[in-house]
């Protein structure tokens, strides 16, 4: 019981780390659990990583299962997700209720105008990496699993221009705008297409 | 809110079900989530204003924790309250915690750089890149009213593009967006002094 409540307050002071998305939960976790604790080998702790990316769910969840699991079981990766999800529970929430009471209020009505445009632009930057990601891809195909971060892109210099994700980027927005065909269908297709070209 | 409102457990439930499905079939990140959310919780059900999901994107990034966990959360609160907000994180892990499991418990060997695998994925990456596109292309249509807030954001974006941290973007849009709240009242309120005299 102790491992699995020091799995989770583990967990929970990590997840209160990750501000603005996961990306540094993946360093947090080998500084403790490889380097300082030695609970678990390098060799394990990269196959863990790269399983993560490569399974559906937020990476963020998948790693936290994995290390948990590794640690203690089913019940391990159980009571670590749990640890990753509560900052969101407990801070999200309450910082949600208290915008949906104060929408009306003069400070929070244009702090959310201002939020807002931000995001907007956080958004197209989402779009332009996804192309970089799957279109204009600036390393080599296998590689292109790691361009998941949020750094600098290297879109200006791009060196790979993949045909198969065009083809399928043009075909989903097609399907989706003038066929209405749903999100669901097609993923699953895509990911067929993706398998067997 | 809605047309025709549901009852409580039919929204919990509807929470629960999307978000186990969004994290079972998208891969890259919380980003990644947002055509799917947008397609059930906006366009579908009408739970959801436009605004609304953009308000979402602006605080998953300023809040602790991983982003696709904060997005449930606050699709959740918005749908259901607090209530809503567990069952939709509940949907969020459940699929990482099963696919983790089985392949940490069975497969632990695992080849992450299977061909096919990777196919898929690249598949569906390039599938989430239309959407996102083109969902990217509607919140700027509703967030960027005018010549100021198309500037405004256009800031931003090059910003982000060069590096710097979407936090301290979203943390120095909101004194702006109050700030020009604040502005555009006054402006309003000289010229209605203006037509009086």
């Amino acid at each position: 019981m102790k491992t699995n409540l020091l799995l989770t307050w583990t967990f929970f002071k990590f997840g209160m780390m990750c501000i603005g998305g996961g990306y540094v939960l993946v360093p947090l976790l080998f500084t403790e659990f490889v380097e300082n604790q030695q609970l678990i080998s390098k060799n394990t702790f990269g196959n863990l990583v790269s399983i993560a990316q490569v399974t559906p769910g937020p990476i963020g969840i998948n790693t936290a299962t994995y290390v948990g699991f590794l640690r203690n079981s089913f019940i391990g990766a159980a009571f670590a997700t749990l640890g990753l999800v509560l900052p969101a529970l407990i801070v999200g929430a309450l910082a949600v209720n208290s915008i949906n009471r104060w929408k009306d209020n003069a400070i929070v009505k244009g702090g959310l105008q201002g939020a807002r445009l931000a995001a907007t632009a956080l958004v197209v930057f989402a779009a332009i990496t996804f192309l970089q990601m799957s279109v204009f891809i600036d390393h080599a195909p296998a590689d292109c699993l790691n361009a998941l971060s949020f750094q600098l892109p290297a879109w200006l210099g791009s060196s790979f221009f993949s045909a198969k994700g065009m083809f399928i980027c043009a075909l989903s927005i097609i399907a989706k705008e003038k066929f209405n065909l749903t999100t669901t269908p097609l993923i699953l297709l895509s990911a067929l297409v993706g398998a067997l070209l | 809110m809605t047309s025709k409102p549901m009852s409580l457990p039919a929204r919990l439930w509807l929470l629960y079900s999307t978000f186990a499905r969004i994290a079972a079939l998208v891969v890259g990140g919380g980003y990644a989530m947002l055509p799917v959310i947008e397609e059930t919780f906006v366009k579908k059900y009408k739970i959801l204003t436009p605004e609304e999901l953009v308000d979402m994107v602006a605080l998953v990034q300023t809040l602790p924790g991983i982003i696709a966990v904060n997005s449930a959360m606050y699709i959740g609160m918005k749908v259901a309250g607090y209530a809503g907000a567990v069952l939709a994180v509940a949907g969020a892990i459940t699929p990482s915690y099963l696919v983790i499991v089985i392949i940490a418990a069975f497969f632990p060997h695992l080849d992450p750089k299977n061909a096919r695998l990777l196919g898929a994925f690249a598949g569906v990456r390039a599938c989430i890149t239309g959407l996102i596109i083109m969902t990217a292309w509607r919140t700027a249509r509703k967030t960027l009213t005018g010549w100021l807030e198309a500037t405004s954001a256009a800031v931003c974006l090059i910003l982000v593009l060069f590096g710097c941290n979407p936090l301290y973007i979203i943390l120095t849009a909101i004194p702006y967006g109050i700030g020009l709240l604040k502005w555009r009242e006054r402006q309003r309120n000289e010229k209605q002094e203006d037509a009086a005299s």
